[in-house]
């Protein structure tokens, strides 16, 4: 093993050891205090930055590794053979992803010592940070579509675990719960795609390219992988849950849907550029996908009442247009986008909760004037337009409602139709056939109170 | 060496067995010290079980494995029990439950098997053992017991054998035989229809004893011994029935999304999860086999550790619970909300844990054999997890719940008896070939040989998905499995694997 190759496992594994050791500690009964929790992060994450200076100048300073750095650990498990490879890449695509990861986690692991001094959940909060540090670079450097599969899920749990962070209010919790059933959902397409291309192509390691992979089978794995996307994006019409995101704690809202978790579907299909670029139909939907997702983001952040709602739907725009540009092949354009879309979003949500401040201090700067708010004066039948698109734009494109509508409602309603069967044997009267047949005896509700 | 003529193994299992009865007996007279005989009783099998892994031959340690697993659990159980649940009829339930299921995993022959099928539903039918209150468990439980004995009588009365081995390839009775068997497995293993007993055992009894015989999976373990390996036809029948399963395990994820007892919630979950190891069991590929052996080991842990917290959370807050609103219980005990996201977590597979080994292996299985019918397991798999996180929620974070008295949180026993298991799940998880190897080699051994046997028309699905000639990477194309495979060449063939295990029964 080279020197690069060991400070890649070691930049990949550090957050992970360090979750680990913590975790094991508190389940013994060992609570460390905040400021060996900061101090140790810094370290760690001080240690990952200069690991990642190594790996860069390995790799865009040294001619000797054109193709990145990679390495393989082995097998973590083999049947037969189906096996799955533990294999970690570094290369000029996911370099400036490994580095954005880094600096950022670094960062809001100091700017939370602050934020979050005193809270209850100080210690839950740097667990999580370490864990989701370690799904993003397994996704991240992973050398194929599996490695980047288990990163995937664990930045998924921990984004869903870090919107109930606040756990004593329920809206929190059940907005998690939300965000959790869309990634469930959307990860069938990932795992489906995964499996696809191990049929298909034999393989998924992502340095192969898959280039002996044409036609259908191409088409299914992209968009297997664009539903994938779609949905740790936030795109249409998974885009519902980017606000309910935004409960959780500030420091977390920057890095998981400012910067890193809400680029890392644009990062698969970045990933997935190769198989994209032979299929015109899948491209065509990753800018249809993107242009009204953009258009949606654009929209609904424009009536958006608060802050971080705001800045969520401003994210998604970007994102959107980040789609876009994967789908017309502008790769190296896409990923300048998501860096700068990344930091500048970064940013502004630490800023977020001193707003008000802010504005106060332009208030003073600008010698007491007020800033005139617009105001719509239209009339007649474009006033009327007006008024419904803003209507729209306040639901967010009713993308809520239509999913609770057409398809959460239905798949309840026949889970509790199923409920009713199940119960029908310990009713006193025995079957019963209004049971068999709700819509003879009016609605569910009525006949279990429950 | 020496010691497997110190202690045959058939001394050892004979051993296993007993000694857990005589702790009933034993328990019967001293009650006071039920709980503390129940431990040495379990833990003097667990000695004896884990003896027999050691000896037995490489590939051929499936039955002892589970036997191992089983034991291991029924200890846990027992050192969890809250004191409130620390009655004479509770902890001899579990021993009795425990000698049932051990004899029926070692079993050769028919007769003991049934004996053993019937025997270990006897403490959740007698009332005053841990009788349900509802009907149903008694009438699954009969059901499958009657289902089984006719089809042993039909088999006694027609071959005038019940060594198993004497059946081996014989077109034992016939097709009644075998869809008797099936019964026998869809009521005891509840599926879709006879399923409904499941959840009402789960909310009428004692939920850590129920937990335990769900775990014991005879029906899987029915289509192990007997279904596939006996049956010639059970190749062209047996696809029919797992496809049945997958669509169960559907209906059970579905009926979970509107469940709101916890207990109940959680027998759903259970039975779905289980429903998906006949899938893999039927696939005949090697990952699908793994991942059913996985699946099999990851919701026993899993489940019995999440019973076994919640009835402490019952025993400590007061009362039955529901998912209809929220208790905050993460404020008063931490621990058992961080057990209890890491057996769930397990338990719906996330990378890190046990539970992503056995369900990408029985995804890419169930997938392979059927391109269509597989994708209903990651739907499953989904809405499993989306009905497990909602039930974590719902009791452990949200409005913390006003008027109850500071508590303990974990106490020390139950905190290494569940550290055990977590660390199990994600060592399990870590090192997964660990665990696997063996074991599902056996498993392979004897259930790859028949059911590759069956080939679906390839024309049958339009688009069926075919292998590449060669893979680049793997440097060969995914196959059928063959168990030599499995343990790179240091196992013997599938006969001599089964006829190991014959030797030993």
């Amino acid at each position: 093993m080279s020197i690069p190759q060991a400070v890649l496992i070691w930049v990949v594994l550090a957050p992970g050891v360090v979750f680990a050791a913590l975790a094991l500690f508190w389940l013994l009964g060992y609570t460390p205090g905040e400021k060996f929790l900061t101090r140790l992060s810094s370290a760690i994450y001080l240690g990952c930055t200069a690991g990642i200076a190594v790996l860069s100048w390995t790799i865009l300073a040294s001619r000797a590794a054109p193709m990145g750095i990679v390495i393989s650990l082995g097998n973590w498990y083999a049947i037969g053979h189906d096996h799955f490879s533990l294999v970690f890449m570094a290369d000029r695509l996911s370099l400036p992803f490994l580095a954005l990861a880094v600096v950022l986690s670094g960062l809001i692991g100091h700017f939370s010592a602050t934020y979050l001094h005193r809270e209850p959940g100080f210690l839950r909060f740097y667990l999580l940070l370490h864990l989701f540090a370690f799904g993003s670079f397994l996704a991240f450097a992973g050398g194929s579509f599996d490695v980047l599969a288990v990163g995937w899920e664990i930045v998924g749990i921990t984004s869903v675990l870090l919107i109930g962070f606040f756990q004593q209010r329920s809206a929190p919790v059940e907005n998690g719960l939300r965000v959790f059933g869309i990634y469930r959902i959307c990860d069938i397409g990932l795992f489906a795609a995964i499996f696809a291309l191990h049929r298909w192509a034999g393989t998924t390691a992502l340095r192969r390219g898959f280039s002996h992979l044409h036609g259908m089978p191409v088409v299914v794995v992209c968009l297997l992988l664009l539903f994938a996307a779609s949905g740790k994006a936030a795109q249409v019409p998974f885009s519902g849950w980017l606000p309910r995101a935004m409960e959780g704690p500030t420091p977390s809202s920057a890095i998981f849907y400012g910067a890193i978790s809400i680029h890392v579907g644009a990062y698969l299909l970045l990933r997935a550029e190769p198989l994209l670029a032979r299929s015109p139909l899948a491209s065509g939907c990753v800018i249809l996908i993107g242009g009204l997702t953009a258009l949606h983001g654009t929209f609904a952040g424009r009536v958006s009442a608060d802050a971080k709602t705001s800045l969520a739907y401003a994210t998604l725009t970007q994102v959107g247009i980040v789609f876009i540009e994967i789908g017309l092949g502008w790769k190296w354009l896409a990923v300048a986008h998501i860096m700068g879309n990344a930091i500048i979003r970064t940013l502004q949500y630490l800023r977020a909760p001193s707003m008000l401040r802010d504005y106060h201090q332009m208030y003073a700067a600008s010698g007491h004037k007020e800033p005139v708010a617009a105001v719509s004066k239209r009339t007649g039948r474009l006033g009327q337009i007006q008024l419904l698109f803003y209507r729209w734009s306040f639901d967010r494109g009713h993308l809520d409602t239509i999913l609770d509508r057409w398809v959460i409602a239905p798949l309840f309603r026949v889970s509790e139709c199923l409920a009713k069967l199940d119960k029908m044997g310990t009713s006193a009267s025995g079957v019963q056939a209004h049971l068999i047949l709700p819509c003879m005896s009016g609605p569910l509700s009525q006949e279990n109170p429950e | 060496m020496t010691l497997s003529i110190l202690l045959p193994a058939r001394d050892l299992m004979w051993a296993a067995v007993a000694i857990p009865w005589l702790g009933v007996v034993l328990g019967s007279v001293w009650r006071r010290h039920a709980r503390l005989l129940g431990c040495i009783t379990t833990a003097m099998a667990g000695l004896a079980c884990g003896l027999l892994l050691w000896q037995s031959p490489k590939g051929g340690s499936l039955y002892d494995t589970l036997a191992l697993l089983y034991t291991c659990l029924s200890f846990a159980a027992l050192v969890v029990l809250p004191r409130r649940d620390c009655t004479w009829s509770n902890i001899s339930g579990i021993l009795f439950l425990l000698g049932c299921t051990l004899l029926a995993y070692w079993t050769n022959n028919l007769l003991i098997l049934v004996a053993a099928w019937m025997l270990s539903s006897v403490p959740f039918m007698a009332v005053a053992w841990l009788g349900s209150r509802s009907w149903r468990p008694r009438a699954g439980l009969l059901i499958s017991s009657l289902c089984l004995a006719v089809a042993l009588t039909w088999i006694w009365v027609r071959d005038r054998t019940l060594a198993i081995s004497a059946l081996q390839g014989h077109a034992f009775a016939g097709a009644i035989v075998f869809w008797l068997f099936v019964l026998a497995v869809i009521f005891r293993k509840a599926m879709v229809p006879g399923h409904a007993w499941i959840p009402d055992m789960a909310e009428t009894t004692s939920a850590i004893p129920a937990s335990l015989l769900l775990n014991e999976h005879f029906g899987a373990l029915l289509i192990i011994k007997l279904l596939v390996p006996l049956d010639p036809h059970a190749g062209a029948r047996f696809p029919i029935f797992a496809d049945f399963a997958l669509w169960a395990a559907l209906y059970f994820a579905l009926r979970a999304l509107s469940e709101n007892s916890p207990r109940r919630l959680l027998a759903l979950l259970t039975i779905s999860q289980s429903a998906c190891i006949l899938s893999g069991l039927e696939s005949g590929t090697a990952a699908g086999i793994s991942g059913a052996l996985a699946q099999w080991i990851v919701v026993s842990v899993t489940t019995v550790g999440l019973f076994a917290i919640l009835r402490l959370l019952e025993v400590r807050f007061g009362g039955h619970f529901t998912v209809h609103r929220h208790y905050g219980l993460a404020e008063h005990s931490p621990r058992l909300a961080v057990f209890f996201a890491i057996f769930a977590l397990a338990f719906i597979g996330l990378p890190g844990t046990l539970g992503f080994c056995s369900q990408d292996l029985l995804i890419h299985g169930a997938l392979q054999s059927h391109p269509w019918i597989g994708l209903l397991l990651p739907i499953t798999a989904a809405m499993n997890a989306i009905s497990m996180f909602r039930l974590f929620t719902r009791l452990f974070l949200g409005k913390r719940r006003t008027g109850i008295t500071v508590m303990a949180d974990a106490l020390p026993c139950e905190r290494w008896a569940l550290t055990a298991g977590v660390l199990f799940v994600v060592l399990g998880g870590l090192f997964p070939n660990a665990i696997l190897m063996q074991p599902s080699a056996g498993l392979s051994g004897k259930l790859s040989p028949r059911i590759r046997m069956v080939k679906r028309p390839e024309g049958k699905n339009k688009f069926r998905l075919k292998a590449p000639s060669a893979s680049p990477v793997l440097g060969r194309p995914a196959q059928k499995f063959r168990s030599q495979d499995l343990t790179r060449g240091e196992t013997s063939s599938p006969n001599q694997m089964i006829n190991a295990d014959k030797s030993r029964a």
